[in-house]
């Protein structure tokens, strides 16, 4: 019961997520989107790889351990990318209407 | 048993609507402090999914060090140009309703009927506890990062220093204001800090020392210890530097040379590549990692090559 409803949760998570990373324009709503994302694969991926009685898969965890950390280090690299699109163009955006008004 | 699962019910409400406020809110700054909610609430579910390890992870590095990065991030921004409205619009896109409905309904089937298969009993994770009463650690998750799987986690400290290197090599020198400084000429800032960098050093210590029996190990850690590291930036007690030093360059490095070095060294044993000799070296290794995880998320949140002492 507990992991249907993750799931469920998760799923739903997931969707916002790509909505979110949709309809945003300024780069660091992308970034969180993404990471809500993130979030919710990872619940989804302890939920499935399931496990003994004494609590999840200790390999889906260690997995997803790594997940979090090489997250947060993309993260920070996809910032200072944002950083300096924002010193270069005046925007923190990427869409096709720069172009246009140029 | 009702009870255990209207917590469920409550955890996962909370997360769909805190991530609903996370990307639909209009201000980027509330977006960014309700995504660090959605990370403590994340951390509470690993709680009730019996994965401690990943909620003391989701609470250090989703919520806290990513939190951080973002704020920092858009203060940046604001630096560079204080003029840019708070409020950026929002673009349209008339698919993004249907492809979230896709892709939702897709991640559900996928989820449920995985659930529902038939679970496998011979599974890489069974094999790895039924090893771990010959390796001395009694965290599984420990043991899986350090001995059976070790070479992911060698990875993974390589993809840190690449990050590292990356936003290094593509930031420009930062804008003298860009170092953030609160006032400092308040006693209390000084007494907060003999309050919390002793204390983040002492619970990181903990944690990496009880990593080995119980939740805990070097990336939980390394993540406290950076929260240390993060206030001493933000109260300018350290400041962005241009050239790393010899003691920078060693500590943000020393994960990944203890690492190789015990890793490789095992071979002049007669060892086979990576098959960590004994506790000891499982310790030698979370250790230098904790400091270089530490060390390269500082830097990350400071976006500068290097860090110097307050000039006084």
């Amino acid at each position: 019961m507990t992991a249907v409803i993750f799931v469920l949760a998760a799923s739903v998570v997931f969707g916002i997520g790509v909505w979110g990373l949709l309809i945003a324009e300024h780069l660091l709503r992308k970034l969180l989107a993404l990471n809500v994302m993130s979030s919710s694969v990872f619940i989804i991926m302890l939920v499935v790889a399931g496990g003994g009685g004494n609590g999840p898969d200790p390999v889906a965890q260690a997995l997803i351990l790594t997940g979090i950390v090489i997250a947060v280090a993309a993260t920070a690299f996809a910032l200072a990318l944002m950083i300096s699109i924002y010193r270069e163009t005046g925007r923190a955006s990427i869409t096709g209407k720069d172009d246009d008004d140029r | 048993m009702l009870s255990s699962h209207l917590i469920d019910l409550v955890l996962a409400l909370g997360m769909v609507v805190l991530a609903l406020q996370v990307v639909s809110e209009r201000a980027v700054l509330r977006s960014i402090i309700l995504f660090v909610v959605f990370g403590l609430v994340m951390a509470l579910a690993w709680t009730r999914l019996k994965a401690p390890d990943l909620a003391l992870a989701e609470a250090a590095i989703g919520a806290g060090v990513t939190g951080a990065l973002m704020m920092m991030a858009w203060r940046r921004l604001l630096i560079i140009n204080p003029r840019e409205p708070a409020d950026t619009p929002r673009g349209r896109s008339r698919v993004a309703i249907p492809v979230a409905l896709l892709a939702a309904a897709l991640v559900a089937t996928i989820g449920l009927s995985a659930l529902f298969i038939d679970p496998p009993t011979d599974t890489a994770g069974r094999i790895a506890l039924d090893e771990m009463v010959d390796t001395g650690l009694g965290n599984p998750v420990t043991g899986v990062l350090l001995l059976f799987r070790n070479l992911d986690t060698l990875l993974e400290m390589a993809v840190l220093l690449i990050a590292l290197l990356g936003a290094r090599a593509i930031s420009k020198p930062a804008h003298p204001n860009e170092a953030a400084v609160v006032e400092t000429g308040t006693p209390l800032v000084g007494a907060l800090l003999a309050i919390l960098v002793p204390l983040s050093i002492l619970i990181s210590t903990h944690l990496l020392l009880a990593g080995t029996n119980e939740p805990g190990g070097a990336f939980q850690a390394g993540a406290v210890l950076a929260a240390g590291g993060v206030a001493l930036v933000l109260t300018a007690r350290l400041q962005p530097g241009d050239r790393p030093g010899v003691i920078a360059q060693v500590a943000v490095t020393a994960g990944l040379v203890a690492f190789i070095g015990i890793g490789v060294g095992v071979m002049a044993f007669g060892e086979t590549l990576l098959v960590l000799p004994d506790t000891w070296a499982v310790y030698v290794i979370e250790t230098a990692m904790m400091v270089s995880i530490g060390l390269t998320l500082v830097l990350l949140f400071a976006g500068a090559p290097a860090l110097v002492g307050r000039r006084t």
